[in-house]
């Protein structure tokens, strides 16, 4: 039988964890993520934070967790995780504490750190098959800064670093696939405007052993400026027009947990929000919308579907 | 207990040996690497129990060997130079995690230009971090001071990371006798691990190191990591008391060899200083009253030992195996403050040496002593001096010849 | 030296409005210091910017303690004590607020003698964000009410400042401003030059060197869980949800898990309702209510009847 009992919404725990009055944004699609997931995880749980908006979750005195977090630095989390796990298996094996003081190990990054000055630590604990669970909160730019662009800013998107007419010149990583490559025990993409894929993906990720990896798309209100109320709706737009496929990568394959079937063109993801105005005001940019379909209708090509 | 040869880096792993670490993060960097290799050496064999793993940098490595303390095990780490460096932002930040643990850190100069040979310049760098620093000047000490940097760092007052400093080569992969503490002995000194408020389990909330958005509380967290610090001065002591009643070897937050009733001092940290020993005991037998400060707590700052072993002293050299660019040696600016507003100070002399693995020789400690009287006599302490020679600078302009620096200068004229 | 402190949220123009008013202080040759006060918080929290000016370099730094003229873009900001509007306010100091109350209403709502002035909350809407030019009011108003500021300063001021937008949207600021600077004419120069803290009348310190106090004590660790409950974010709100328990089909897990800030919890009933302390009013619950039974009201109109004024 299967560890799996989260079939529909009505299966999802609502136990509100995550405390609120924390400082993220109003609309804040990371913490829609991340309060959904702490609800799947429980509160026996540690936290390991890098550098990032979550910094300010907590901010003395004030914690949102009801289990345990540490705060570390932009580049070394998944050490931390790997130091953590490591001395619960010490007490554990040296019988200094006991099976029932033992914790999950989540380390929580955002783009910044995961595709960029944290990869060498992920990657080297994914190799190590750490016991643990990484979620990246991708909101596609250095947000706590600003919204300078990051290695994970999309195509044309405007940061403050990239302001010009064309935005940003490169394509955004694909940390999913650098994941993949590592061969771990799980990886996922989600969105809080899919609770019930989320709750499925995180609830697997909670029951296997080794290394678990989440990426969170994370509608950012401030740094892709959009109205606060409209973080759900964007997140179900992303996936409607394949932007952001849903997928997990197990046992060597990657499966889409859901293909919308007829992709809706990506501009209408595109032109509601601030960071892609220039696409279409004062002149549409036929050119560089084109190159963003033209990548989306690529990827889904490769899995024919 | 057993005697017999080891390298420093040998003593340091004994150290944690003996100490019972439950856990070992590491990276090799050279001269390091021989301390992590015995150690995951003893994990296979079982002589140690729990784990011993391999980062992915040393920025890394102390992440994780913070995190394993703040969960609450003991952990013990080792790395040198631009290792530290490298680990520098994690070692400032998991200071103020509150948790205890030791880092050896065998000291080497630092880039650029890239050197393998040691000096101070790579601990000296880190030396506002918040960890305690212990610094051994023969290989005895670095098993000892691993011993004694536990017991301090887990002292309910203290509770603060130290690091142990040994001298790359000179210590490092340097052979000497050592003697062994037996291994319940060293286990009754150190006794159980003991997390007190501070670890991660199921059912008790902890949320550690939050951020701190308002000044005043800043303020409070960093002096009262400031002042705990300054407890592991009489904390030391302490446990140099217990340690000299177990172990027969007795270690002052300075070791003062012929310096009282000396004239003159040289001021020095490190194995250097068995060589300035060497030079006292010669300068005796000349009839000068020289004799040697070493300092073998560098944080906290034992001001107030320093300021009672100088006062009446003529002239004292401090002997930096660092350099601070723009200012000088750091140990010669750290012992000027404490001598202030002291009445009955010594004219203090600055001397950089060593730099780079650079060999201080008994020569010239002789001719140290004498600009020491000098400047006693004619009230004029010299100007700081780098120790170098005539023959070092001729060799520099043949390296230079064959580097093509004059000719690179002529085409430029052209 | 002037001293002026602007009060708003997160996202209003605060900052920008203080560099504004340091840049027409500047044109008219004044020394000047203009800065914004970041903290944790986000768009729609409380914050402030400053500015000082004077005519000679300005030495003093930081927070104005005690400012000769306080602006409040946002009259919903007046009556929470962490948005500090009140610190360090003295006699003479002259409160701007931005808001469709007269100014007897405000004092007699304070208890305060203090002189308010107070004018109509812009109309105009940034649609994108959807909040109003009240920071471009408050920039015209207290242009006037200094009293040292022509008309053309202001305006190239917020020309300077705005340069990076559009046209259209710089057009539509100057004129909120100077209708605001028309409007304030009686009031011109109201506001007079402070002095600095007297060095022979002053308040004595109490300086205390900290106890020592171990790491069972002194170590950055919170040992409470959720403890962030104390921190009301539902103070960054304007605009709240209201949730119609008959139109609610209570499918609470759709509001309730898109609602990032765990702001909305169940009744006895099983209906979803908003913890008003919390809800930072994103207003997604509004926008994906299926059976649209979450409403919106404005927050001021909210507090004031709950207060009966």
């Amino acid at each position: 039988m299967s560890k799996e009992k989260i079939k529909k919404m009505r299966d999802i725990p609502f136990e509100r964890l995550l405390a609120s009055g924390t400082a993220m944004c109003a609309g804040c699609g990371a913490l829609e993520a991340l309060h959904q997931i702490y609800d799947i995880l429980g509160k026996n749980t540690v936290f390991v934070n890098a550098a990032g908006c979550m910094t300010l979750l907590s901010v003395y005195p004030f914690t949102p967790f009801r289990g345990s977090w540490l705060y570390t630095s932009m580049a070394s989390a998944p050490a931390a995780a790997q130091g953590i796990r490591d001395a619960l298996d010490i007490l554990i094996e040296k019988k200094r504490i006991k099976p029932k003081d033992n914790m999950q190990v989540v380390v929580l990054a955002g783009d910044g750190s995961s595709y960029g000055m944290g990869l060498s630590a992920a990657s080297a604990a994914i190799e190590r098959n750490l016991d643990f669970i990484y979620i990246c909160y991708d909101n596609e730019g250095y947000g706590n800064t600003g919204q300078q662009y990051s290695d994970a800013t999309p195509h044309a998107a405007r940061t403050s670093t990239s302001k010009s007419l064309t935005g940003f010149q490169y394509y955004k990583k694909d940390i999913f696939a650098i994941w993949a490559a590592h061969k771990p025990a799980y990886a996922a993409t989600i969105i809080g405007s899919d609770p019930l894929d989320l709750a499925k993906k995180v609830e697997k990720a909670k029951n296997m052993k080794g290394a678990k990896l989440i990426l969170a798309l994370s509608p950012c209100p401030t740094g892709w400026t959009f109205h606060s109320n409209e973080t759900v709706k964007i997140g179900k737009l992303a996936v409607e027009t394949g932007i952001w496929p849903l997928k997990e990568y197990a046992d060597g394959k990657i499966v889409h947990t859901k293909i919308p079937r007829e992709r809706k063109p990506v501009e209408e993801y595109l032109k509601i929000q601030g960071r892609f105005k220039h696409l279409f005001e004062p002149q549409r940019n036929d050119k560089l919308i084109a190159e963003i379909q033209n990548e989306v209708d690529k990827y889904w090509g490769h899995y024919n579907h | 207990m057993k005697r017999k040869l080891l390298t420093g880096n040998a003593a340091a792993a004994w150290g944690a040996r003996l100490a019972n670490v439950d856990y070992v993060p590491a990276f090799p960097i050279t001269p390091q690497t021989e301390i992590i290799e015995t150690l995951a050496g003893w994990f296979d064999e079982g002589a140690l129990k729990g784990r011993f793993v391999t980062l992915d940098s040393e920025h890394s490595m102390v992440t994780a060997a913070a995190s394993a303390a703040v969960t609450g095990v003991r952990v013990f780490s080792a790395t040198s130079s631009q290792g530290l460096l490298y680990a520098s932002e994690m070692l400032y930040a998991v200071s103020g995690y509150r948790v205890p643990w030791v880092l050896v850190n065998v000291s080497r100069g630092l880039s650029s230009p890239v050197t393998l040979e040691a000096d101070h310049n790579d601990i000296f760098a880190l030396r506002d971090s918040g960890f305690l620093q212990l610094h051994a000047s023969t290989c005895q000490e670095a098993l000892d001071m691993v011993l004694m940097a536990y017991q301090i760092a887990e002292d309910v007052r203290v509770r603060l990371p130290v690091i142990v400093n040994i001298d790359g080569f000179y210590l490092s992969f340097t052979r000497e006798p050592v003697e062994i503490p037996d291994e319940n002995k060293a286990r009754e000194f150190i006794g159980e691990f003991d997390a007190h408020n501070i670890s991660f389990r199921a059912n008790v909330p902890l949320s550690h190191a939050s951020a701190v958005l308002q000044g005043s509380i800043y303020s409070y967290f960093r002096y009262e990591h400031h002042l705990a610090a300054i407890q592991a001065i009489s904390v030391f002591n302490e446990s140099a008391e217990k340690f000299e009643k177990m172990f027969n070897r007795s270690y002052a937050l300075i070791e003062s060899y012929m310096a009282d009733g000396a004239d003159y001092v040289f001021i020095m940290i490190g194995s250097f200083a068995t060589k300035a020993k060497e030079a006292v005991d010669m300068l005796r037998e000349a009839g000068s009253l020289t004799g040697l400060l070493r300092l073998r707590m560098f944080r906290p700052f034992p001001e107030e030992e320093m300021k009672k072993l100088l006062k009446g002293k003529k002239a004292a050299a401090v002997i930096d195996q660092n350099l601070a660019p723009g200012k000088g040696g750091v140990i010669y600016t750290e012992t000027a403050a404490a001598l202030c507003n002291e009445k009955e100070a010594p004219f203090l002399i600055s001397y950089i040496g060593g730099l780079g693995g650079r060999d201080i020789t008994a020569e010239e400690f002789y001719e140290i002593e004498k600009e020491m009287r000098k400047a006693a006599e004619t009230k004029k302490p010299p100007m700081a001096r780098l120790l170098f020679s005539e023959a070092e600078l001729e060799a520099v302009r043949k390296l230079q010849g064959i580097a093509g620096v004059e000719k690179k200068n002529e085409q430029r004229k052209n | 030296m002037y001293r002026i402190r602007l009060h708003g949220r997160g996202g209003q123009g605060i900052k920008t409005a203080g560099r504004i008013l340091g840049e027409a202080l500047f044109l008219e040759k004044y020394e000047v210091q203009d800065a914004p006060r970041y903290g944790a918080e986000r768009r729609g929290a409380p914050i402030f910017s400053y500015v000082r000016a004077g005519k000679k370099p300005i030495n003093e730094r930081g927070i104005i303690l005690h400012p000769g003229l306080v602006v409040v873009a946002d009259e919903t900001l007046i009556e929470i004590p962490a948005a500090g509007v009140f610190q360090g306010i003295a006699e003479n100091t002259v409160f701007f607020i931005c808001s469709n109350e007269s100014s007897d209403f405000w004092r007699k709502r304070l208890g305060i003698d203090s002189q308010i002035i107070t004018l109509s909350q812009s109309e105009e809407y940034d649609t994108a964000l959807d909040f109003h030019y009240n920071s471009s009011v408050c920039v015209g108003a207290a242009g006037r009410l200094l009293g040292v500021i022509s008309k053309e300063s202001l305006k190239q001021a917020i020309e300077e400042e705005l340069s990076v937008f559009e046209k259209t949207v710089i057009e539509k600021n100057i004129e909120i401003s100077l209708k605001a600077y028309d409007e304030l004419s009686s009031y011109e120069g109201i506001v007079k030059r402070g002095v600095g803290i007297s060095a022979d009348s002053y308040r004595r310190l109490n300086w205390v060197e900290p106890p020592f106090e171990g790491a069972d004590i002194s170590a950055p660790a919170i040992y409470d869980s959720g403890t962030s409950e104390l921190a009301l974010t539902g103070l960054w709100r304007t605009l709240r949800p209201v949730v119609n328990k008959e139109l609610c089909a209570l499918c609470w897990h759709l509001c309730g898990s898109f609602c990032p800030d765990s702001a909305i919890y169940l009744d006895e009933d099983g209906a979803p309702q908003i913890d008003y302390e919390h809800c930072k009013g994103c207003l997604i619950c509004v926008m994906q209510c299926p059976r649209r039974a979450i409403s919106v009201e404005a927050e001021h109109k909210k507090t004031k009847e709950a207060k009966g004024a």
